[in-house]
């Protein structure tokens, strides 16, 4: 691999790392704080998708469908919220999550199959971000490059609001001791359907900015899935930071792997994830013990 | 603190739990198709029970003093999961043919059955039983997924049933692995690479890369295009074999090919897969600069709308093309669009001509399905009109003899479309591996 192909693969393995982090960000969040494992956390990442693709054919611009697919799709996450998963908090019905998680994504699949069909959908990125950047002899599309930046702002917006708001600092309490949080005089509820809605938001974010690049299709929502789980699993639970860095790893280790050994690019992930949780059972940034 | 020492227990626990879970998931089809089983099972329930059947059309043959009764078709096709469009194009273009033939055969009223393959083969053969043992089918048709026809093999074979597949390339079914029971009304993986081979290494390009994904329709297209194109006097520089079902970003994998210099790129993709790596081959500038030539469903019109202009000039082999210009094609791709709102695409030509050949191999046997041999006997006699040409089935291979089309994808009244720039010739599968 010569220098200037290493670079390029570099920034595939970049862009690749930042859709990965808006997507397992939100996964993260949601098991951080409420201990739920969210397995339709792919679906909403299609639906995401899917609602930005509609709403790019009907206004032809792709920033409305930027802002206007994750509020829908949060709206829908609040509605699951309410209605069904505040059933299933405690820590022994951890199996009741999976179980209606992973059903609400199977019916979820089915709906969108439903209303979108089963064609492979492309959606077109924004005009303002149409063309190629040159890198050592090289074009390298302008909008990939800019999901970089996308995913870097992203990721500062997040811990500024996790790190230094009020709001931010009502979650990490709720991390450490959800009951104390409440023993305070906190609505934890509140604090929970909020977090869950910004965990779905995140993840329909991810849905439409991944969709130039990973195109629709039915299956897709489990295909990303298991990446999710795959970076939350080896940056450690519930931390932000461990989203962000497990996302880095996986995806250089993806993007190098598909270079380098394509044929076991996929098994790649999985090696470093096994070395990974050998090393630091609780993942690289997860809390020791905790 | 024994409180706290709980959650500490959970919390590893559960993350054992989540890279089981992850592991699971990424096992994949396995799990996925299981949970869409139960989403499924709706078609076959508002199957219209036999009774109806018997009641409603009378058998136009000689005596119609008793009505025969329906032809039950099983019908194993995708309708979940990756392979779901093509699993209801298949379906549009046979109920489309059937409805054509006023629902009989052979002087029985067709009953359509339908099962999800999915795209698990123990799941499948599960939903074959279903449909031989439980539903009591005549025959069966349908399977998209190699894996799925390898996964069913033995259980048509040994129960001396027969399965006509309307999709599923596998050559080793032509081959190696062939039985007397299944037949193919679509194409083996092998005819339309091999042609397609000696075509590129005349008129392209002699240094060729080739980037497949990793299962056996990669292989046989690897082997085919490899055959025709050395012998023609190319050299193949490098082979990528790409993870399966789940390819991610293909960006990696296109700068590796870019990075060869191949005089051309020869690939084979479907479904989500196809216009992924066609996007980010165009996103990467190379639409244009390196020729890139492909088995011809990496182009087909179901996914060549999502594509868009990256696929611009790219030629392909295929049994049939949209612009192919014979009044059967002309005829079924009107009545297809007026049907589905959508231009046809090979799968569904491959469901309408299942479709006909059911219906002709039926009326051959005067609706007697009780002998298996007859009824191959009849399935390997027949030929007729098709919108690819004429459609028969080679004895050898039990594949059809077919003309293999080189398209190319250019724009056409303002749509992309593939266009016919030659006809390669009647391409039937040697029956060994002796041509790739």
């Amino acid at each position: 691999m010569s220098a200037s192909q290493f670079i390029f693969q570099l920034f595939n393995g970049l862009v690749f790392s930042m859709l990965l982090f808006i997507l397992a960000a939100g996964l993260s969040l949601i098991f951080g704080l409420m201990d739920v494992i969210n397995l339709s956390h792919g679906a909403f990442y299609l639906l995401g998708g899917y609602i930005g693709l509609t709403m790019v054919r009907q206004f032809d611009n792709f920033w409305i469908a930027l802002i206007v697919a994750p509020l829908i799709v949060s709206g829908l996450g609040l509605i699951v919220e309410y209605f069904f998963l505040r059933r299933l908090y405690g820590r022994h019905r951890h199996l009741d999550q999976v179980l209606f998680t992973f059903g609400l994504a199977l019916i979820a699949a089915d709906l969108i199959r439903w209303r979108w069909g089963a064609y492979v959908e492309s959606v077109p990125g924004p005009d303002e971000l149409k063309g190629a950047v040159v890198i050592f002899g090289a074009l390298f599309p302008r909008y990939r490059m800019s999901l970089i930046f996308f995913g870097l702002i992203i990721a500062a917006g997040l811990g500024l609001l996790i790190g230094r708001t009020r709001i931010g600092a009502i979650v990490r309490a709720g991390v450490s001791d959800a009951q104390m949080v409440s023993g305070l005089g906190i609505d934890i509820q509140k604090v929970f359907a909020g977090v869950f809605a910004l965990g779905t938001a995140l993840a329909a974010l991810a849905g439409v900015l991944g969709a130039p690049v990973l195109n629709l299709y039915p299956g897709l929502d489990l295909e990303i899935l298991i990446l999710a789980l795959v970076v939350v699993v080896v940056g450690g639970l519930g931390t932000l930071k461990g989203a962000f860095f497990g996302s880095l790893l996986i995806g250089l280790a993806n993007t190098f792997g598909k270079a380098l050994i394509p044929q076991f690019s996929m098994f790649l992930i999985f090696a470093v994830m096994a070395v990974v949780l050998l090393a630091r059972p609780s993942g690289l940034f997860g809390v020791k013990g905790n | 603190m024994t409180h706290r020492k709980a959650t500490i227990f959970t919390r590893r626990q559960f993350l054992r739990t989540l890279g089981v879970t992850a592991g699971a998931l990424a096992a994949g089809p396995a799990l996925s198709a299981c949970g869409a089983t139960a989403l499924t099972a709706a078609p076959a329930a508002t199957a219209v029970p036999p009774t109806a059947a018997l009641t409603s059309v009378p058998a136009p043959t000689a005596v119609p003093t008793v009505a025969a009764p329906s032809l039950k078709i099983g019908v194993l096709l995708p309708y979940t999961d990756i392979y779901a469009a093509l699993g209801e194009n298949i379906t549009a273009g046979m109920e489309m043919y059937f409805e054509e033939a006023g629902g009989v055969a052979g002087g029985r009223t067709i009953k359509v059955i339908k099962e999800d393959e999915g795209t698990a083969p123990d799941k499948a053969l599960e939903k074959a039983r279903k449909l031989v043992e439980q539903d009591e089918v005549d025959f069966v048709t349908g399977i998209v997924s190699s894996g799925v026809l390898a996964g069913v093999r033995d259980y048509f074979d040994s129960n001396k049933k027969l399965l006509i597949c309307s999709n599923a390339g596998a050559n080793a079914l032509s081959r190696g692995a062939k039985t007397p029971y299944i037949w193919r009304t679509s194409f083996t993986n092998w005819q339309p690479n091999w042609p397609v081979g000696t075509w590129a290494a005349e008129n392209v390009g002699k240094k060729a890369y080739i980037s497949v994904p990793d299962y056996g329709a990669g292989a046989n297209t690897i082997t085919a295009f490899q055959n025709s194109f050395e012998a023609a006097g190319g050299t193949i520089i490098g082979v990528q074999k790409t993870p399966f079902p789940n390819m991610g970003d293909p960006a990696p994998f296109i700068t590796e090919l870019a990075a060869a210099n191949p005089e051309l790129v020869y690939c084979f993709y479907s479904g989500g897969a196809a216009v992924t790596f066609m996007k980010a081959w165009g996103e990467l500038g190379l639409a244009g600069q390196i020729p890139l030539m492909s088995s011809g469903f990496m182009v087909e019109e179901d996914v060549l709308p999502a594509e868009g202009d990256a696929a611009l000039g790219v030629r392909s082999g295929l049994h049939w093309a949209l612009s192919l210009d014979n009044a059967d094609n002309a005829k079924f791709t009107e009545a297809y669009k007026a049907r589905t709102g959508k231009d046809a695409n090979v799968f569904a030509v491959q469901g309408y001509d299942t479709g006909r050949a059911i219906v002709e191999m039926i009326n051959a046997v005067e609706g007697d399905t009780s002998d298996v041999d007859a009824l191959i006997d009849a399935l390997g006699g027949i030929s007729f009109p098709s919108p690819r040409g004429t459609f028969a089935l080679d004895a050898n291979s039990q594949a059809p003899k077919q003309h293999i089309y080189l398209r190319e994808v250019q724009n056409v009244g303002g749509a992309l479309h593939n266009v016919v720039i030659e006809d390669l010739g009647e391409i039937v599968d040697p029956g060994d591996d002796s041509k790739g």
